[in-house]
């Protein structure tokens, strides 16, 4: 992995728009890092063929769950 | 997102209550009984899913105690009354797991997920029912699904998240060869009444230490990391809002009677003075939609609701997290109209601040393995 290439925010420094909450405030400050994340994230989805289905691998039962946006399927997903 | 859907997009059976193993974090309060599903309840719930399954993909997801443990014969039984559209997925625990039952798997085109918690000397919980420790076990059932290329994901319980034990948790499961991995720190539910409060920065340090050992080679679909960029996308993108489902899922768990708990699985088998045995019907009595349709009338389930609208009006993590689980707030606080649970700062919380934390300090592309 690369070193910290960012210093930490103050929360002082963290973004002042109005009306919106600290969690949405705190993403969109660490819009640079999340970006080349994303990107990473989308390469590798890529290269899983997740978005392929019928081959009946492990990966297409679960993003059955996962493509419905439910974060409480997610949350509830039995163990 | 209110209310709760009154059509699920899958069901979990419950096949028997019996587990081989007897895991000290385990929950299920029945484990050492062999109470078996009959045909009969899986015939009720098939008849109620077929017009589910018709419009779109449906899942039963056998569950159990461990639902091997109920035998090929039985659990094919069981699987027999539902229509071709539905897919069958299975949580097990491995151990029972040999060539047979990969036959079985690919037979019946069943989807395999395994427990395992890492590296043997982090499976210590993970003992039999004489208390021996069942590692070699889980490994054997895991080997056979090499052997037979079946595809697996696999569930590790995290008892005591903190920084150093993330990188090697991942390589082992990248060695293991799964496809897909979800991490569930352990949770303070039914009969597993050990404490599951940890000190915030250790537990954000070891999320932000997973996604650091999962950058640098991605190739496990990694649950808990993959929902939250798709969070931190959608805000980024400022379609957050649209990322809850409209309603609740209601996601029924069939336990081996016929009884049905909804929400929450490790409701099931447990009863409170307040709110009774936690259930809503019984598919052998009702059909499963007639169940859906009255869950309000169920004690709880209203209390819940109250309490997630009390998570929307209160916590700015309820766009990424959707509400405490009713089961981590009954079990660690004994209501359901609660809000912020242990198990809300363990696996939603920290978890968001970790993946956070990881791209504030990592701003350049990942050095790949």
């Amino acid at each position: 992995m690369p070193e910290t290439t960012s210093p930490r925010l103050s929360d002082a420094e963290l973004s002042e728009e109005r009306g919106i909450d600290p969690v949405t405030a705190r993403v969109r400050d660490t819009r640079a890092g999340l970006a080349t994340l994303l990107e990473e994230a989308e390469q590798a989805r890529r290269a899983r063929a997740e978005s392929t289905s019928g081959d009946g691998s492990a990966v297409c039962a679960w993003n059955h769950f996962e493509n419905i946006p439910t974060f409480y399927n997610w949350n509830n997903r039995p163990r | 997102m209110r209310g709760i859907a009154s059509v699920p997009t899958y069901v979990v059976m419950q096949p028997t209550t019996l587990c081989n193993l007897d895991c000290a974090y385990c929950y299920l309060p029945f484990r050492a009984a062999d109470n078996r599903m009959p045909v009969e309840v899986a015939q009720a719930v098939a008849t109620s899913v077929e017009g589910w399954a018709g419009d779109g993909r449906f899942s039963v997801v056998w569950h159990g105690g461990e639902p091997l443990a109920a035998g090929r014969e039985h659990l094919a039984a069981l699987m027999a009354p539902f229509g071709p559209q539905v897919e069958h997925h299975v949580q097990t625990n491995a151990t029972l797991i040999d060539d047979a039952w990969c036959n079985f798997f690919q037979d019946h085109d069943v989807r395999v997920s395994v427990s395992v918690d890492g590296p043997e000397e982090r499976n210590g919980d993970r003992v039999t029912r004489g208390g021996k420790p069942a590692y070699d076990r889980i490994m054997r059932g895991i080997e056979a699904l090499r052997r037979h290329e079946i595809p697996f994901s696999a569930l590790c319980v995290v008892g005591d998240p903190r920084a150093g034990a993330a990188t090697e948790l991942y390589a082992y499961f990248l060695e293991l060869g799964c496809d897909v991995l979800g991490i569930n720190v352990e949770e303070q539910e039914g009969v597993n009444t050990r404490a599951n409060g940890h000190a915030a920065a250790d537990v954000t340090a070891f999320w932000a230490e997973l996604v650091a050992a999962w950058r640098a080679d991605p190739r496990i679909h990694l649950r808990e990391v993959e929902w939250s960029l798709r969070y931190v996308a959608a805000v980024l993108d400022r379609t957050a809002d649209d990322l809850l489902p409209r309603q609740l899922d209601p996601i029924p768990t069939v336990a081996h009677d016929g009884s049905v708990v909804l929400l929450s699985p490790e409701l099931a088998g447990f009863s409170d003075p307040r709110y009774g045995d936690f259930t809503s019907g019984n598919v052998l009595s009702t059909p499963l939609a007639q169940i859906l349709a009255g869950a309000m009338s169920t004690p709880w389930i209203g209390e819940f609701l109250s309490g997630v609208e009390s998570c929307r009006a209160a916590c700015p993590y309820f766009g990424f997290c959707g509400g405490a689980h009713a089961a981590n707030r009954y079990f660690e606080q004994g209501r359901f109209d609660t809000t912020e649970t242990d198990h809300c700062r363990n696996s939603k919380i920290r978890l968001l601040e970790g993946v956070l934390d990881h791209a504030r300090d990592h701003e350049s592309p990942a050095v790949r393995c």
